[in-house]
């Protein structure tokens, strides 16, 4: 539960700055950015699928499945953008614009980034995607497949993922080249 | 001039207006010209009650608007006259500029390299294909091509082709003319334009 609360901050904190939190703030925040409402959706699910061991709330749990299903339909086919519960994805999430996005049954660490049209992912009987710590993944890039992406690397705008990733690494390409190893991505993270 | 573009052929009050109803990138279009023209108005009076109400209106259109078409056109784009937006989504766009006659299919992500403030300026009539990529400070000539799947972050001389990720040049001086006409109701391979 704590657990869930820290990433729901942490998700928050990519978008405001901590400095300068305030409740009307971070309403206005939460309303302008599309990609946090899917995020603090995600959390929601996540935060239900742990209160199953919980027996005092399953009076409630199925209501909030129900508010769940319906959230997910809004964001899925509204926003398009889906962040599947299949998927383990680190506290400090950000979703850059909205439209295309699929993350669905692989592992993203902290602090990731993704952009509009990006697929991250595998079939569901299939190993998927393990993603590390501060991964900056630009738009309409595709990372398919049981491949592993080192802490801090960046994967260029419409790069294509194919092989094992080293750390601090800049891909990018179709398919997917590094052209750079030891490139610093926290510039362009936002307030990673 | 739109509907010339949309359905050639088709003229007349009822055609007019079964275009503005069915087209979507013609309504992600007007609502930008409107709040492009809110933007240059509010820089000239600054706030005030009525420029408030104006804000909240336009801001509730333009979600509105995102969440039925996934289009997202910045206000600040300053877009010329006869541009064709497909009606398929998915369009982010933030480029300082859009020229006139330019055509942009569905999936188009037009903006700016992450941590860089510059924005590209895209020429007049320039073709772009779906699934495309521009970003970073760059300037794509009037009349290039951008074949479908381009990632470009390089700038891009008038009448030239190019295409791959990343995107190179494959032809210069091409006219395409023709290929504005087809407004993204054929199939456009590149062996069709490198012949």
């Amino acid at each position: 539960m704590s657990g869930i609360w820290d990433a729901v901050l942490a998700d928050l904190h990519r978008c405001v700055s901590e400095s300068e939190t305030s409740k009307r703030r971070v309403l206005s925040t939460v309303w302008n950015e599309m990609g946090l409402q899917a995020v603090l959706l995600y959390r929601f699910g996540q935060w239900l699928c742990a209160s199953w061991k919980r027996i005092l709330l399953w009076p409630v749990l199925p209501f909030g499945w129900v508010m769940y299903a319906l959230g997910a339909l809004v964001v899925r086919r509204g926003y398009g953008i889906r962040l599947s519960l299949s998927a383990d994805i680190g506290p400090g999430f950000w979703v850059g614009h909205f439209g295309g996005v699929e993350v669905v049954n692989c592992r993203l660490g902290e602090r990731c980034s993704v952009g509009q049209q990006t697929k991250v992912g595998s079939a569901q009987d299939v190993e998927g995607p393990l993603v590390g710590n501060g991964v900056w993944i630009g738009a309409h890039a595709r990372i398919m497949g049981p491949v592993r992406v080192g802490n801090g690397a960046t994967i260029a705008p419409g790069a294509r993922v194919t092989k094992n990733v080293p750390e601090r690494a800049l891909v990018v390409g179709d398919p997917g080249r590094v052209v750079f190893r030891g490139y610093d991505n926290t510039q362009i993270l936002p307030r990673a | 001039m739109y509907s010339a573009l949309r359905w050639p052929g088709r003229v007349g009050a009822l055609w007019r207006a079964l275009i503005w109803v069915r087209s979507t990138g013609l309504l992600v279009l007007a609502l930008q010209r409107v709040s492009h023209r809110y933007l240059l108005h509010r820089a000239q009076r600054g706030w005030s009650a009525e420029t408030l109400v104006l804000r909240i209106l336009i801001a509730l259109a333009r979600r509105s608007i995102a969440i039925l078409t996934k289009c997202d056109v910045a206000e600040l784009v300053d877009v010329g006259q006869g541009v064709y937006l497909s009606d398929r989504g998915f369009l982010i766009l933030g480029p300082e500029r859009i020229g006139g006659g330019t055509l942009i299919h569905e999936r188009v992500t037009i903006g700016v390299r992450a941590g860089d403030p510059g924005r590209p300026v895209i020429g007049e009539n320039v073709w772009i294909g779906p699934d495309c990529i521009i970003y970073g400070n760059v300037s794509v000539g009037n009349g290039a091509t951008v074949l479908p799947g381009s990632v470009v972050s390089m700038n891009v001389p008038a009448g030239a082709v190019i295409s791959g990720n990343p995107a190179t040049i494959v032809r210069r001086g091409f006219d395409n003319t023709a290929l504005r006409r087809t407004l993204g109701t054929d199939i456009v391979r590149p062996s069709m334009v490198l012949e």
